[in-house]
């Protein structure tokens, strides 16, 4: 992708990251305890609309921002995927309490994936169980801080391509049993 | 009705019932263990006895017994007559099967599915066993006593102590294990062989 010449690009880089980091709509993935804490940041008292956070896009592919609130489970986990795929670019993940970031405390479970990040690329990860409003506002600021530190250009953000992020990579094969006497 | 008198008059109806009572003080259950060819009819028993009267089928589920097999437990709950009983039954370790309840208890159908796509158990009649819960390639029978957890076998326990263990001695002693964490080197990937001459 082109980059704009140095003496216009700053002020338009500017420029594009600002609109960019104030007008997030959030396409809330919500499976658990924490989409009542994103819920709760979203109503009168957190207001996270004060920072240009916008809850409830229509849909996946009208949302900037996806936050994975609660426990993904394994058969949670392709829809996962496939709604991020539906998301245009330039889009973000926020990892949204302890279960989305590393299985929290169903971390030995059979069904739960730890961390949602096995599945997409996560920006911003915020820890709790469940977080207080105030973490996701943290985390929110710590994003559009992300946001405005990058390089746009005329061909769009400069970001590792997820649509080359391979699940196949992921996966590991069969463990074998022990031998005896091993 | 008491739950003595529940389980008397259900054990009364059903050959080789033996009624006891639950725990649970005044919320007590009667409780009634069949051998497992007498449980659709145990059940058809408590539904269609007038005194009984057990209209709600609350829910049916299995423990594992281990050595001993499977046991299937059902609750089953009467509106009119405000008493509940415990039905349970046991199966062998292998091969655990036992009749459907779907055409007494529309229902059971789902309870059923989760106990068989859970623990293995199948229950014959049923008119579709499929699985409930769990993704579709997944293997094993998870609640099972012996179905191991890979992720505690990967990473040990971090917090300090297992339900069960005291205070002190924590480390000098056996540590309890809980069922599905197998002892460190007992399950998974062997470690490498150390190098010749040590």
């Amino acid at each position: 992708m082109a980059t704009l010449p140095a003496v216009l690009g700053e002020p338009i880089r500017f420029v594009l990251n600002w609109g960019r980091r104030y007008s997030l709509w959030v396409f809330n993935f919500g499976l658990a305890c924490c989409a009542i804490e994103f819920i709760a940041t979203s109503m009168g008292r957190h207001d996270f609309i004060r920072l240009g956070v916008i809850p409830f896009a229509h849909g996946p592919r009208q949302a900037d921002l996806m936050v994975v609130s609660g426990t993904v489970t394994d058969k949670m986990a392709p829809a996962i995927r496939r709604l991020y795929d539906q998301m245009p670019e330039p889009k973000y993940v926020i990892s949204f309490g302890a279960c989305s970031n590393c299985g929290g405390p169903y971390w030995d479970s059979y069904s739960v994936t730890k961390g949602v990040d096995q599945i997409v690329p996560v920006d911003v990860y915020v820890p709790g169980c469940p977080p207080r409003p105030e973490a996701l506002l943290h985390g929110i600021l710590r994003l559009q801080e992300q946001i405005t530190a990058e390089q746009s250009g005329l061909g769009g953000v400069s970001r590792p391509d997820p649509a080359r992020f391979d699940p196949a990579a992921l996966s590991a094969p069969l463990v074998p049993a022990p031998t005896a006497g091993g | 009705m008491t739950p003595e008198e529940v389980g008397a008059r259900l054990g009364g109806l059903v050959a080789g019932a033996e009624p006891s009572r639950s725990g649970g003080e005044e919320f007590a259950r009667a409780t009634v263990d069949v051998p497992p060819p007498a449980w659709p009819p145990a059940l058809r028993a408590a539904r269609d006895d007038p005194e009984l009267a057990m209209d709600f089928f609350d829910w049916l589920t299995a423990v594992d017994e281990q050595a001993d097999g499977f046991r299937v437990v059902a609750h089953l709950w009467s509106t009119r007559a405000r008493h509940g009983v415990l039905i349970r039954t046991l199966l062998p370790p292998e091969a655990p099967a036992v009749g459907s309840v779907v055409d007494l208890y529309p229902g059971a159908a789902w309870h059923e599915r989760e106990t068989y796509e859970m623990f293995g158990v199948s229950f014959t009649g049923h008119p579709d066993l499929a699985p409930l819960l769990l993704p579709p390639e997944f293997e094993g029978h998870p609640l099972r006593k012996d179905f191991v957890l890979a992720s505690r076998v990967a990473k040990p326990w971090p917090g300090a102590k297992e339900p069960g263990e005291s205070h002190a001695g924590g480390g000098r002693r056996q540590p309890i294990r809980p069922p599905g964490v197998p002892a460190p080197g007992e399950w998974g990937p062997a470690p490498p062989a150390p190098p010749e001459g040590e």
